[in-house]
């Protein structure tokens, strides 16, 4: 299986990462937090696996559609 | 020839058409934990429950009369949960299941006596497209053209499909024209198979990328559920049919046992604090009859849910913005999928209840791009013409347009505010931003001091108190006043029936 991006659906700032890499994840874990529209925008694990980069740190500005981190699905 | 012969040869005939395409075919299926195209209705119907019409149906070119069984499409009658169907299961080991012209004449039946009786159809896709060379020259194409009506869906009854294997021509398009579809991991559903794809365009084509259920579960919305296996899925589409009529003249059936959640956990999953998020899902489950909660298209527009459930064992709708995803802002797709779901709510009288919490529509280029503000006028235009009761809850945020498409204003027959609830035209901070120029970052004091001002008057009682809502609720009174509301706002001189105005919109937008 290969390795996928998840990307920002929205723009904002990064507020606090709360996974790391090598973390396992399952689907819908919480991988950062964004702030954007004064909410906080959590990041979720699209299907589960293990976070294996992790491409912004907290006070990022980051745009809708930019890598955030890669995930390599479980198998 | 005597009874006796003509007896045994009709046994004969009904013998050979139940064996499908074969042993070997079959077997091999099985080795791959498939059901067949008989084995499907078996698990689809209720025990004993079917009767088929059709079944000695066969090709209507001369060479295939014998290796046509039933001609690859096995038709007629069930029931599921003791209520009446009709079915459409597709036999791939019959020539792939592939159209011609004796099984169109299958559907088309099948279609017209549902309709007429006023009973749901399911059809179970597993189809290569049309049969080649049946199909190939002028004349053929011709005649194929027989129906006017054939793909016209004015939901006279509800539609539940399944997408079971690879579905390619008719299943694809009946697929695509039901009021429900499950596609079963591994399944396909295209125009075309990957092979004639890339033979046409001459380029490789992956099957999973041209019509998996990853693309239309995430990327198109093309389907409202996935399951791992066929029994999933048939389960899936029985459950579909537990909250729908059995045709557009009557209300959906009333499940006489039932459960109240606790209501109490509605003030923990909901924060308090406006800047924090959570799951909307969660909510509904601790609002609906226990059990009852039924997702649609779960992966696909997700800043919006849709969600079949049940309020005092009677059928409701939920549209809820779920803050969980993006703050709750919509994006094109989460119109599209609320569109749809205002649609089936509406054509099949299932009252429709909105759970509001949002800073409003999702804006960017992306979503331009997308044709967002026409998306969102789809929605607006949708939610007007419903005419089954529509009751609207406003949790705490309810911004801007995004308040009249969820209900604000004159567009539900009821508001309840929770008392958490926030109504302006835009979140303060954005609104100090746009009306005074000022930057937090910049000058703390005073933009702390206008966002104050823009504070105030957007609160419950603000809105209570200019009859904006009609009531404001603890939280934990919400099931009960969705309850007693819907009463109160269904038509009595109809019997509860709405006008059905969505009821010829597309299956798709």
């Amino acid at each position: 299986m290969t390795d996928f991006p998840i990307e920002s659906e929205i723009a904002g700032t990064v507020w606090k990462i709360e996974a790391a890499v090598g973390d396992v994840l399952e689907e819908e874990d919480v991988i950062m937090i964004l702030e954007s529209m004064k909410m906080e925008i959590p990041v979720l694990a699209p299907e589960a696996g293990t976070l294996v980069a992790i491409h912004v740190a907290p006070e990022d500005t980051v745009r809708e559609g930019q890598e955030l981190v890669t995930m390599r699905p479980a198998t | 020839m005597s009874y006796d012969e003509q007896l045994r040869e009709l046994d004969a005939r009904r013998q050979a058409a139940r064996k499908m395409g074969g042993a070997e075919k079959l077997a091999k299926r099985s080795e791959q934990g498939l059901l067949n195209a008989r084995s499907r209705l078996d698990a689809l119907l209720d025990k004993d429950s079917f009767r088929e019409v059709g079944l000695l149906a066969r090709s209507a070119v001369k060479a295939d009369r014998d290796t046509t069984p039933a001609d690859g499409k096995v038709s007629g009658f069930g029931r599921v949960d003791g209520r009446d169907v009709a079915v459409v299961s597709n036999d791939l080991t019959v020539k792939g299941a592939s159209s011609s012209a004796t099984n169109a004449k299958k559907i088309a039946y099948i279609k017209s006596s549902a309709t007429k009786a006023g009973m749901p159809i399911v059809f179970l896709g597993e189809s290569s497209g049309a049969r080649i060379p049946d199909t190939m020259g002028a004349e053929s194409m011709s005649q194929g053209g027989a129906d006017p009506q054939q793909y016209c869906r004015r939901r006279e009854t509800p539609w539940a499909s399944a997408v079971l294997g690879p579905c390619f021509g008719s299943s694809t398009w009946y697929s695509c024209i039901s009021d429900f579809l499950v596609m079963r991991k591994g399944g396909i559903l295209a125009v075309s198979s990957a092979r004639v794809t890339s033979l046409a365009i001459g380029e490789a084509v992956d099957a999973e990328e041209l019509g998996g259920w990853r693309l239309h579960a995430e990327t198109t919305g093309l389907i409202d559920a996935v399951a791992e296996t066929d029994d999933e899925a048939l389960g899936l589409i029985r459950r579909f049919l537990s909250y729908m009529p059995a045709h557009a003249g009557e209300l959906p059936p009333v499940q006489a046992d039932w459960t109240a959640p606790d209501a109490e956990a509605l003030l923990d999953l909901v924060p308090d604090q406006r800047a924090k998020t959570y799951d909307i899902r969660k909510v509904i489950r601790a609002i609906v009859d226990e059990d009852s909660y039924f997702p649609l298209k779960d992966r696909f527009g997700k800043a919006v849910v849709t969600a079949l459930a049940r309020l005092e064992g009677r059928p409701v709708g939920f549209l809820a913005t779920n803050p969980f995803i993006r703050g709750g802002a919509m994006d094109p797709d989460a119109c599209r999928k609320a569109t749809n779901f205002l649609v089936l709510c509406d054509s099949f009288h299932i009252p429709v209840i909105l759970l509001v919490d949002t800073p409003g529509f999702l804006v960017g280029v992306q979503g331009e791009r997308k044709g967002a503000p026409a998306h969102i006028m789809n929605m607006m235009h949708a939610l007007q013409l419903v005419s089954v009761p529509k009751v609207s809850v406003i949790l705490r945020k309810s911004y801007g347009q995004a308040f009249l498409n969820m209900g604000g204003g004159k567009n539900s027959d009821e508001i309840a505010a929770w008392t958490t609830a926030d109504v302006s035209f835009m979140d303060p901070g954005i609104g100090v931003s746009v009306v005074h120029g000022l930057n937090r970052k910049d000058d703390p004091e005073a933009f702390d001091a206008a966002c104050e001002e823009f504070r105030t008057g957007t609160s419950a009682y603000d809105m209570a108190s200019v009859f904006g809502v009609q009531e404001v609720i603890d939280p934990r009174e919400t099931r009960a006043f969705l309850t007693r509301s819907i009463a109160t706002h269904t038509n009595r001189r109809t019997g509860g029936l709405g006008r059905r105005e969505l009821a010829n919109w597309p299956t798709y937008f």
